[in-house]
């Protein structure tokens, strides 16, 4: 199959990028977005040119690594799915595909389309940790723990922060990619005793990091490719509010 | 790290003050359509028992107004209603400078199939509903409470809606409400933390039928008072 692509260009945070077009054929719908990437990149190569820089890593759809708006959806048209595991069957032969770096002003792009997501990381850093015992990895079955509480909190556990509801947002609020931290300890008894605490402090490294506020329109949860549930974000908000009354400082 | 709270100063704070203004709002406009629906009610339904003997929508709406203005604690609650208002659009204000700053370079080409086109403009429906506000304000409450130009309200106002251009300013206002409420109801319910999954279930469908109700029953009054 043949395809266009318009892809953003820009050698570093401060130069003013373009999008630059590319014409590629004799593609397999068998191939993954990024492979089609290498494609290209081996041809530039071969012409002397630099080559497109993109985030990726295990390719297998786990690691968060890789980024890319493609049409104006975050990891593609596939709607939970990294761009990884996007393959070229999900586009039609001929097309005009847009690709651009997640954006926020949080995600300073490095080159091209690759962007500096450490900012998620300080909002991390800031109390998605619990408190623990040192030593040997405690058994894992010491703290009973239901069933359903379980599964619940996993799927808050899922992110693989990658940042795509951050880059979808109208906002550019981490909402999602926070509250899916607060939300997964906050169900655990793990988690217990940091829960007032974490929450004040994850939400004002996220203000400080520069993210916006969540107006709920749930346009995050749409594109997530670990389908993290919209309603984390209203859990954190009780969290929140809880933490106002239970917090001592 | 120090420790931000309160209302203004952090994403959430400023979200929940938000909800709690435009809940506030949101639970006048009850309060006012019932007033309104007086306006419709048919002749044919007179004289009624309400209060003593009423003889007509005439003598019942400017009953009711005068009941409004003069009951001080009604008076107590509409300054707290207005300052609710202002301070909603203050915060809003507030939220949306931070959000665009927070925004980085425009995407060249945007996907909007993720979200609800109302969810995502509820500054400029907003903005719509302020100066609806606006004008309304002019129109019935500056006149009747606040200069006390016109003592017959009622008149006052079959009078105003005899005319084309507010009726169609008003059903402009009252849509831009009602999409307002569809979305603002249930994000508002979400940024005080209603999180049990099947209470933010029945919040999304109250939401939707608040909306839709308000919307069409403040609609059809203008349109009924035009044509009668």
């Amino acid at each position: 199959m043949k395809l266009t692509l318009k892809i953003w260009r820009q050698d570093n945070a401060k130069a003013k990028g373009k999008l630059v077009k590319y014409e590629l054929s004799d593609l397999s719908t068998d191939m993954s977005f990024l492979e089609m990437l290498d494609v290209l990149n081996e041809q530039l190569a071969s012409k002397g040119e630099r080559v497109v820089e993109f985030d990726h890593d295990c390719r297998e759809g786990i690691c968060g690594q890789c980024s890319l708006v493609i049409n104006g959806q975050a990891h593609g048209p596939e709607g939970h799915y990294t761009t990884c595991q996007t393959h070229l069957r999900s586009f039609k032969d001929g097309q005009t595909l847009n690709i651009e770096p997640f954006r926020a002003n949080s995600f300073p792009v490095i080159r091209d389309l690759k962007v500096d997501r450490t900012s998620m990381d300080h909002i991390i850093q800031a109390g998605g940790y619990i408190s623990s015992f040192t030593g040997m990895a405690p058994e894992a079955n010491s703290i009973p723990i239901h069933h359903n509480i379980a599964e619940s909190a996993f799927d808050s556990a899922a992110c693989i922060g990658c940042g795509a509801c951050i880059a979808t947002c109208k906002n550019s609020s981490a909402a999602l990619f926070m509250s899916a931290k607060i939300a997964h300890l906050a169900k655990l008894p793990q988690g217990q005793i940091e829960r007032a605490e974490r929450v004040v402090w994850m939400v004002n490294a996220h203000d400080d990091e520069g993210f916006g506020s969540c107006t709920n329109t749930g346009a995050c949860a749409m594109v997530c490719p670990q389908e993290v549930p919209l309603l984390d974000i209203t859990r954190m908000n009780y969290e929140y509010n809880r933490s106002l009354k239970t917090i001592d400082s | 790290m120090a420790i931000k709270k309160g209302l203004f100063k952090t994403s959430i704070g400023r979200k929940n003050l938000m909800a709690f203004t435009g809940l506030f709002t949101s639970f006048f406009l009850i309060i006012h359509l019932i007033g309104n629906l007086i306006l419709i009610i048919p002749d044919s339904y007179f004289p009624i028992e309400f209060w003593g003997n009423v003889a007509s929508a005439h003598d019942m709406y400017n009953a009711y107004s005068h009941f409004l203005v003069h009951f001080w604690p009604i008076s107590l609650v509409a300054w707290v209603l207005y300052a609710a208002l202002i301070v909603h659009v203050i915060d809003a204000i507030l939220i949306t400078l931070n959000n665009n700053k927070a925004k980085g370079e425009k995407y060249k080409v945007t996907d909007n199939s993720t979200s609800t086109w109302y969810s995502r403009n509820m500054g400029i429906l907003g903005t719509i509903i302020g100066i609806f506000i606006f004008i309304h304000m002019t129109q019935f409450w500056l006149q009747y409470k606040v200069l006390e130009n016109e003592h017959d309200l009622y008149n006052l106002v079959v009078a105003t809606f005899k005319e084309w251009w507010v009726l169609v300013i008003y059903e402009i206002g009252i849509i831009a409400l009602g999409f307002h409420l569809v979305h603002g109801i249930e994000s508002a319910h979400r940024s005080l933390g209603v999180y049990p999954k099947n209470a933010m279930g029945i919040v999304k469908y109250i939401a939707l039928c608040f909306g839709i109700i308000m919307a069409v029953l403040y609609a059809i009054i203008p349109i009924i008072l035009y044509f009668k």
